[in-house]
């Protein structure tokens, strides 16, 4: 009888912490949009105290910026996120951040109750679907005539200029980065091999190292991101001649574009590629760790990637490895490069308590200063023009830069894919790389998925 | 308070905390589930539109969806053979032939199941690495040249190379379940056997298959539910449902669909779609599999 009393309590305890652990989860939940409801009259009160580039200094209220924490570390962010705070003594900054910080902020997305600024990168964000979802403030206007920090205009800073969707403004590169073909220098000494310059050059190229046993190109099967970037787009550039409006239009899904000539030329210089048996057999079936170790061992010449490539590697590579870089290698003989880069944005939310403070911290952070900053903690390159010859940023993003400040390279538009087109696309040029179907198929089935995607 | 009642209040507090949670934990998302798949919603929107059925048409519209069942069920099929095979002979091996060593057998066909999911995926993906993988290393030892083939890469090999692995990490449970099944057939029975001349043989068939038949029976239903909802694991570990879409299930299109493609009403109805099909599995393998129970005494 003792017993069962004992056990009897017990599970009556057991059961009262269970539902106070449920009940104090709830109260959180409440709180978390009480504080930023009660602040709900910091916008005016902003609004009030005039331009921002006046006094920065005159913010106040609560202000919740979400960021993600990956490759990039947060070392930058909280950085300047505490100098912003210093000038702004009075505003209340929340961060929300860390490597899962886009599953963790979902639900208030969906509530309707975000934060007021918001990093797009990682896996589970797609700004295009945010966007999509009408969840970010319209900055068109805005960013015409925004002035950073130092009184320069925001836009005549900035390396690559932001994405437009219908011609609008969403969301700010921050990150800049660019897909390119990657080579070890010191292999290609040491062979005599020469840097392709053009698409010729590289099938030449790739014989002589199909001829010394080794695999001349290597991309990671899994995620088609890689030879999208690295090859297809770059190609259907060169193709397009030179103009990288073709890519925006892809895009925009405009009927027929995936069918038109410049895309049809492209898929089959991939598929010339592919049949000369100059793609390594094994691509389709690795993703991108392994397409780089291959890279390393030397089992292949030349990998598509980014120029995150060298700081991602940077345990892996042999002591020997020099690593060399170059935009494009399917451009016809003498054209010019295709830089196509990457971005990670910003933006602020739709539903944004302080659009006022979110505006401002952009200003804050697109400074050279904040640029030269950011390459120095996080190897990276932010989306600000800067000479990086004195910073410690990669040798990789230095060598990258001297492409992106000549006259023979041309930086493509940024371009986020629908998701839907993007994944038939990828899966498209896949297929094609393995034979199994032809670039009339490619175009057939991305048709169809654009034209899917545009109802 | 009356015995009575002290007794029904015992009996309510293990009743309805369990219920609660059941009903949370289950049936909430269930009927959530099914109530989104009605929906068109990207899944990180506020806003939600109904569309009725409009999801269940597109999904069997969808020719990956097709692969995706049928794939569904090739790796059913081929675990229920592969495992229920394997598990049966090693069990009878183990316990009736009486091999040196039983400690040690038990233990190595259990590991693969301590090993999580995640480890498995990865430690498959390198041996089928096709250029440092130890498949092809070890198939290069008999051939002159060096042997590349990606097996993760080639639709034509793909799944298969998705089944082993599953097959791999699922015995050891079934091995140990059979195990003590079969111990627990009182030894007197194959005494009486061995005295009227049945060979090993025949006292499998008709003494411990007969015995352990309701395990194997719990054996095979186990691995249908788990594999019809838990193959997506491997699939996503090893290809990401690719080369194009070629060893895509259920689930992993779900999530393809979902978290990456932005569906997720979509995703809840091929959700649906999964419990639907996978209770009507259950139920038409409970009757194909029903036999009169056998008990010796």
């Amino acid at each position: 009888m003792k017993i069962k009393k004992i056990l009897f309590v017990t599970l009556i305890m057991a059961l009262v912490l269970a539902l106070a652990a449920c009940g104090s989860k709830n109260k959180n939940d409440e709180s978390s949009p009480s504080p930023t409801g009660s602040t709900s009259a910091s916008p005016e009160e902003s609004a009030s105290s005039g331009a921002l580039e006046a006094s920065p200094a005159a913010l106040t209220g609560d202000f919740e910026i979400q960021y993600f924490v990956g490759g990039y570390g947060d070392a930058w962010w909280k950085d300047v996120i505490d100098q912003f705070q210093k000038l702004n003594p009075d505003l209340n900054i929340k961060q929300s951040a860390g490597p899962k910080i886009n599953d963790q902020m979902k639900p208030r997305w969906i509530q309707g109750s975000p934060p007021d600024l918001v990093y797009i990168d990682g896996a589970g964000s797609n700004p295009r679907q945010m966007i999509e979802d009408d969840q970010l403030l319209d900055l068109t206007d805005w960013i015409k005539e925004a002035k950073n920090a130092d009184g320069e205009k925001i836009l005549d800073v900035m390396i690559a200029q932001p994405e437009q969707y219908g011609g609008k403004t969403y969301n700010i590169p921050l990150v800049f980065g660019s897909y390119g073909t990657f080579y070890d220098k010191a292999l290609f000494e040491k062979n005599g091999w020469e840097v392709p310059a053009d698409f010729e050059s590289f099938l030449t190229l790739s014989e002589k190292i199909k001829a010394a046993g080794i695999s001349p190109y290597v991309h990671a099967g899994i995620y088609p991101d890689y030879i999208l970037g690295g090859f297809l787009y770059p190609a259907i550039i060169s193709a397009n001649g030179d103009n990288g409006d073709i890519l925006k239009d892809m895009g925009d899904m405009k009927e027929g574009v995936f069918k038109s000539e410049p895309v049809l030329k492209a898929l089959n210089q991939l598929r010339e590629v592919a049949s000369k048996g100059y793609i390594d057999q094994g691509a389709p079936a690795i993703n991108h760790t392994d397409s780089q170790m291959q890279f390393l061992q030397h089992k292949a010449a030349m990998i598509p990637n980014g120029l995150w490539l060298e700081s991602e590697m940077k345990n892996d590579a042999p002591a020997d490895f020099k690593y060399g870089f170059v935009p494009s290698i399917t451009q016809a003989k003498g054209g010019k490069y295709i830089a196509l880069p990457y971005t990670s944005t910003m933006a602020v939310a739709k539903k944004a308590k302080n659009p006022e403070a979110a505006k401002a911290f952009i200003q804050f952070i697109f400074t050279k200063q904040a640029s030269l900053n950011w390459a120095e903690k996080t190897g990276a390159l932010m989306n600000v023009k800067v000479d990086l010859e004195a910073s410690k940023a990669g040798e990789t993003a230095k060598n990258a830069m001297k492409y992106y400040n000549s006259d023979n390279t041309v930086v493509a538009p940024v371009v986020v894919f629908n998701a839907d087109v993007f994944k038939v696309m990828g899966d498209a040029t896949i297929a094609l790389s393995v034979g199994k179907i032809k670039p009339e198929e490619w175009a057939d089935r991305v048709e169809a998925a654009a034209a899917k995607a545009r109802k | 308070m009356s015995r009575q009642a002290q007794r029904k209040i015992f009996i309510f507090t293990f009743l309805i905390p369990t219920f609660l949670f059941f009903g949370i934990f289950t049936l909430y998302p269930i009927s959530k589930g099914m109530y989104i798949s009605l929906f068109d919603w990207s899944g990180s929107s506020e806003h939600m539109t109904f569309i009725g059925l409009d999801n269940f048409k597109e999904i069997f519209r969808d020719p990956i969806v097709w692969t995706a069942v049928g794939n569904d069920y090739f790796l059913v099929l081929g675990k229920v053979i592969g495992i229920v095979l394997l598990a049966t002979f090693f069990a009878v091996a183990v316990t009736r032939f009486r091999i040196r060593g039983q400690q040690f057998f038990r233990i190595a066909f259990f590991i693969p199941n301590i090993i999580s999911a995640v480890v498995v995926g990865v430690l498959w993906r390198f041996v089928y690495n096709p250029n440092i993988g130890f498949l092809n290393s070890f198939l290069s030892l008999f051939t002159k040249e060096q042997i590349r083939i990606p097996w993760l890469g080639e639709e034509a090999t793909a799944l298969w190379s998705i089944l082993w692995p599953s097959i791999w990490a699922g015995v050891g449970f079934y091995f140990l379940l059979l195990v003590a099944s079969i111990l627990s057939i009182p030894p007197s029975l194959y005494e009486a056997a061995e005295i009227d001349g049945a060979s090993q043989c025949r006292q499998f068939w008709t003494l411990t298959l007969p015995l352990i038949w309701e395990q194997v029976k719990v054996s095979i239903l186990h691995i249908v539910m788990t594999t019809l909802n838990g193959s997506f694991v491997m699939v996503l570990l090893m290809t990401e449902g690719g080369p194009d879409n070629s060893t895509q299930v259920l689930g992993s299109y779900l999530y393809q669909m979902g978290f990456r493609q932005f569906h997720m009403g979509f995703a809840a109805a091929l959700g649906v779609i999964i419990l639907i099909l996978s209770l009507i599995t259950t139920v038409i393998l409970q009757r194909v599999l029903r036999r009169d129970a056998i008990e010796y005494s």
